[in-house]
């Protein structure tokens, strides 16, 4: 009873809020979203969260239809987007840095022209790093002073662990990291059979299984990926503002604030990781019209007080982010500068052993 | 606790869940029964439609599916010989062996009670082991889980069978089909030819239709528009009831391997079964008739499959970890109603795990019941010619090969596959071990990285690695002790050694030309292999070499062998090989233009030509087949493949 009154008073907001003459654009259209990884997967579950608020808040109430499409390590997917998409704005691919990182690496493969895309809207998808107890560790400033050597578990160094592994070397962090696992569920498992004890958890899994642990006193959270202000992945994150961002940890550390290749990069990497960590995708040529139709939903979707309700209890109150900034800061992630493409790929081939 | 259980049930026969849980498990029946479609395509199938109910229906509805899929497979198994899903080779095996032999009943029979116990056993660990399976699954750490790799590894040694080199060799193709993709110890793409297709690897269900349903199709077109067969008759389930009765610790014991086959994420059903299945033959004192219908064949794997796959809900529900990727849509599901599984569930939700419990073990037992109905009608469905048959089932396994990354590599990978396996088929390779090697080598190259890495070599005192080692070690003894006392009881040696050779091979006469063509591939594959393994990181190029250092000196003397015996008995198979062909052509065509026209072709070709149909009634079902496939294509919403140089599908 409670949602429905919820739903009716968003409905009603909303109804002031749309732009009368894009009233009509999606009417009777499906929208079909692509998600480049299979079914049940965290960000399947993502978009399918965001469905029923995109459903209600986009003009024209267009139905939205989820399609997975895994394989390659979302590599397929994206390229079956790059293919067929259509530029009306009806057709979405919905990501993480798992297709990103392949893009802005120059991994063999990748057909889709991610930079030149259109952004339509943006969910951060932020990051928590926590440690065991055994470490002697209790706060993210003597991670240094460790008792024992760490043991970070990942999947592989090019994909969504490869922020992680760079927040190591801005910290300038002596981590054994032992890749190779399949998913971070079974990292979570291996770090609570005291196999791992440095892990970095996403932040829906963070809440619903990591807090549990560090009530128990058997996980101590260190410090989150940050959030972006003023183009600079400094700020606390607001999904656990108890916590340092990785640029305050180097802070404490070193009195001075991060700079050199090792910061670019990994600010580069870590913003389209957690600040845009998922994000939907529209063809080049899509026109402005339906990008900002999609912004003026999204910020409808931010006012509506069941988005909120619901998103504080499964990422203690993430909001969307779309327009030009969010665009302009997505796009000069996707394409760093020729330096950092060097140092990433010379790290990655030395350190990790990755063939380009 | 009884208390939540009794509210759980309580909830559970509300009149619109157990609607939802039935409609769940019709739909989880007829998948199971499709060969290529199991599980994952059922849900994904109902998972629009479970948002639109309650959350306790909504859940009951996917459940009903998921546990009933392995039960209703054995029926496609045993009848066609085409596994209805991965997990059932061993019952495609056996069962259809046995079938041939008339006693479709006994191995059904004994399929669907085996599966029964399987599923009560997985709800029955769920209820009492709730809260001590956690504590179970952390102490399963890398170490552990690499130990139960090598358990299985040793149990399906005993599938080699009779012809040492070719089994052995089987082996070591199917664990290098099974490195293709990402390495797991560093960033490698192995044996990828630079196709983002391969970058995965090879989906299971595609290997196993190619391996075994592809083969099996191609033999019932071949056999042609007259009855070359006895039709099956299902009709006395005694004898059945009496082999499970004489099997009953057997499936217990195969639902306990099940039950920790889930335990294990990402190891799954197929792993477990074929471990289950090493075991029925390792207890088995008479080996002679395995690979030609032995009933405790059947009773392991179907008792193990269907304990694993609810007992993978364990992991899933205590760790947020899917132990298969049918639990992996069942959380994501979870997700969506607003649970988030985990340490807190079993305090936070009661009812819902009783619930889940519940949902389970009913559909277990009204499956079963289900599928003894049923599998009667079904059976005389054999009593038609089976080209007719056949032509619904090899576009259905299309259907269900193109599920894995709706490509068109993926109906190419099916019948490159197929031509795999029906050379393996004719030239007297053994399948089942070739099947096993490409299940294991993913988790045992996995597992061995990892606890290398994680803790050098002290991994092997650890309490848990020795108590999973006995499993090898305490038989490996007794039989020492056995031979050693055979020894000395001097009469019986000849006897007993007579029995062991014997093991299970399901060769008939092999194909001289079809062993000696198969042996030259398997050689160029090794040759390849090696040379492409020198690029590799040294970390990736352990589990490649445990492949080809056998596989390759195997190959070689296989190619020998095959000049030597080497006669042209193509002739003898030119019917089927003129099928092949004929597969081949069609994905060559509908790469070219779509989907549609190669089909129709192909229909009107296997009913007109195949099953010598007249036109008249080849139009009539042949619409329908048509029909039916493109509303599955729909159904499962993975556009059809549109053609490269004429853009239709």
């Amino acid at each position: 009873m409670q949602r429905l009154t919820l739903a009716i008073a968003a409905a009603m907001t909303v109804g002031t809020l749309a732009p009368a003459a894009a009233q009509d654009m999606f009417a009777g259209k499906t929208i079909e979203v692509v998600v480049p990884f299979g079914e049940g997967g965290a960000t399947f579950v993502s978009a399918k969260f965001l469905e029923p608020y995109f459903e209600k808040h986009l003009p024209g109430n267009p139905e939205i239809d989820l399609v997975s499409r895994p394989g390659g390590g979302s590599i397929l997917g994206a390229n079956w987007f790059e293919q067929n998409a259509k530029s009306d704005g009806t057709t979405i691919l919905f990501t993480t840095s798992s297709t990103a990182n392949p893009f802005v690496l120059g991994q063999e493969g990748v057909e889709y022209r991610l930079a030149d895309y259109r952004v339509a809207y943006s969910h951060p998808f932020s990051a928590v790093a926590y440690v065991s107890p055994d470490t002697g560790v209790t706060s993210a400033a003597d991670i240094k002073g460790a008792d024992t050597p760490l043991i970070y578990g990942g999947i592989a160094a090019a994909a969504s662990d490869l922020p992680g592994l760079l927040s190591f070397e801005v910290l300038d962090l002596d981590v054994r990291s032992v890749l190779g696992f399949n998913g971070r569920g079974p990292v979570r498992l291996a770090f609570e059979q005291g196999e791992l004890n440095l892990d970095y958890q996403f932040t829906p899994v963070y809440l619903t299984q990591v807090v549990p642990s560090v009530e128990e006193g058997r996980a101590v959270p260190l410090w989150t990926g940050g959030a972006m202000e003023n183009g600079v992945l400094k700020a606390r994150d607001p999904i656990a503002p108890e916590l340092p961002s990785v640029y305050e940890v180097y802070e404490q550390m070193n009195g001075t604030a991060p700079s050199g290749i090792e910061w670019e990069a990994f600010q580069g990497v870590a913003s389209v990781t957690y600040a845009y960590g998922l994000t939907g995708y529209m063809h080049p040529d899509t026109p402005q019209e339906v990008l900002d139709a999609f912004a003026a939903a999204v910020a409808a979707i931010n006012a509506d007080p069941e988005f909120q309700a619901e998103s504080q209890k499964v990422t203690n109150g993430a909001r969307l982010n779309a327009g030009p900034d969010t665009e302009a800061a997505i796009k000069a992630a996707l394409s760093p500068s020729d330096e950092v493409k060097t140092y990433l790929r010379d790290l990655l081939s030395t350190k990790y052993g990755v063939n380009f | 606790m009884l208390e939540n259980a009794l509210t759980a049930l309580d909830a559970l026969f509300d009149p619109i869940r157990l609607a939802a849980l039935f409609v769940g498990m019709i739909v989880g029946m007829v998948f199971g029964m499709l060969p290529g479609l199991g599980g994952v395509a059922a849900v994904s199938i109902l998972l629009p439609f479970v948002f639109y109910l309650d959350d306790y229906s909504g859940l009951a509805m996917l459940l009903g599916a998921i546990s009933v899929v392995y039960t209703s497979d054995t029926i496609t198994s045993v009848l066609l010989g085409a596994p209805g899903s991965p997990a059932s080779a061993p019952t495609a095996i056996e069962g259809h062996a046995l079938a041939k032999k008339g006693e479709a009943a006994r191995a059904l029979g004994v399929g669907f009670l085996a599966s029964m116990v399987g599923g009560l056993m997985g709800a029955a660990i769920l209820f009492f082991a709730i809260p001590i399976a956690g504590p179970i699954v952390l102490m399963l750490s890398t170490p552990e889980l690499f130990m139960f790799a090598l358990v299985g590894l040793f149990f399906a040694s005993s599938m080699v069978g009779k012809d040492l080199a070719k089994g052995l060799a089987a082996a070591c193709l199917g664990v290098l089909l099974g490195v293709v993709g990402p390495a797991q110890a560093a960033a490698d793409f192995r044996y990828t030819f630079g196709q983002v297709y391969l970058l995965d690897g090879f989906s299971l269900t595609i290997v196993a239709l190619g391996l075994f349903g592809v083969a099996e199709a191609i033999s019932m077109l071949a056999a042609g528009g007259g009855i070359s067969h006895k039709p099956m008759t299902v009709s006395n389930w005694g004898a059945g009831f009496q082999d499970f009765w004489n099997a009953k610790w057997l499936v217990v014991r195969a639902s306990v391997i099940g039950v920790f086959g889930g335990f294990v994420p990402a190891v799954g059903a197929s792993a477990s079964t074929w471990v289950a299945y090493g075991h029925a033959m390792r207890s088995t004192k008479d080996k002679s008739k395995f690979g030609k219908g032995e009933i405790r064949g059947i009773a392991a794997s179907e008792g193990a499959n269907n304990a694993t796959v609810i007992s993978d809900l364990v992991p899933t529900l205590l760790f947020s970890v899917p132990g298969g990727p049918a639990a992996a849509i069942f959380l994501g599901a979870l997700f969506s109603f607003g649970y988030y599984p985990g340490p807190r569930m079993i305090t936070q939700n009661p009812d819902l795990m009783f619930l889940i419990v519940w949902s389970v073990a009913l559909t277990s037992i009204v499956g079963a019941a289900l599928c003894f109905a049923v599998a009667p009608l079904l059976a005389r469905l054999t009593s038609i010619p089976f080209a007719i048959i056949a032509t619904p089932l090899i576009l259905i396994m299309i259907v269900g090969a193109y599920q894995s990354t709706s490509t068109m590599g993926d109906i190419f990978m099916l019948f490159m596959l197929g031509t795999l396996g029906w050379l393996m088929k004719h030239g007297g390779w053994p399948r089942a071990p070739a099947l096993v090697g490409f299940v294991l080598s993913g988790p045992m190259e996995q597992y061995f990285w990892l606890t290398n890495q994680i803790h050098g070599w002290s991994w092997l005192t650890r309490p848990g690695v020795l108590i999973i080692a006995s499993f090898i070690v305490i038989p490996m003894v007794i039989n020492l002790v056995k031979w050693v006392r055979d020894r000395k009881a001097t009469t019986a040696v000849a006897e007993r050694h007579h029995n062991d050779e014997e093991a299970i091979s399901p060769v008939d006469e092999a194909g001289r030309g079809a062993a000696l063509v198969l042996a030259g591939i398997a050689l160029v594959m090794f040759l390849y292999a090696t040379w492409e393994m020198f690029s590799f990181n040294p970390a990736s190029r352990l589990m490649p070499a445990l492949a080809i250092v056998p596989g390759l000196p195997l190959a070689l003397w296989l190619v020998v062998r095959g000049i030597r015996e080497y006669r042209n008995d193509f002739r003898q198979d030119i019917g089927e090989l003129w099928i092949l062909g004929v597969f081949i052509v069609y994905t060559i065509a509908v790469w070219a233009v779509g989907i549609s026209i190669p089909t129709i072709i192909l229909i009107a070709w296997m009913l007109l030509t195949r099953a010598r149909m007249r036109w008249w009634t080849t139009l009539i079902y042949g619409a329908a087949v048509f029909a039916t496939v493109r509303i599955l294509f729909d159904l499962l919403r993975g556009d059809a493949p549109v053609g490269a140089l004429l853009a239709f599908s």
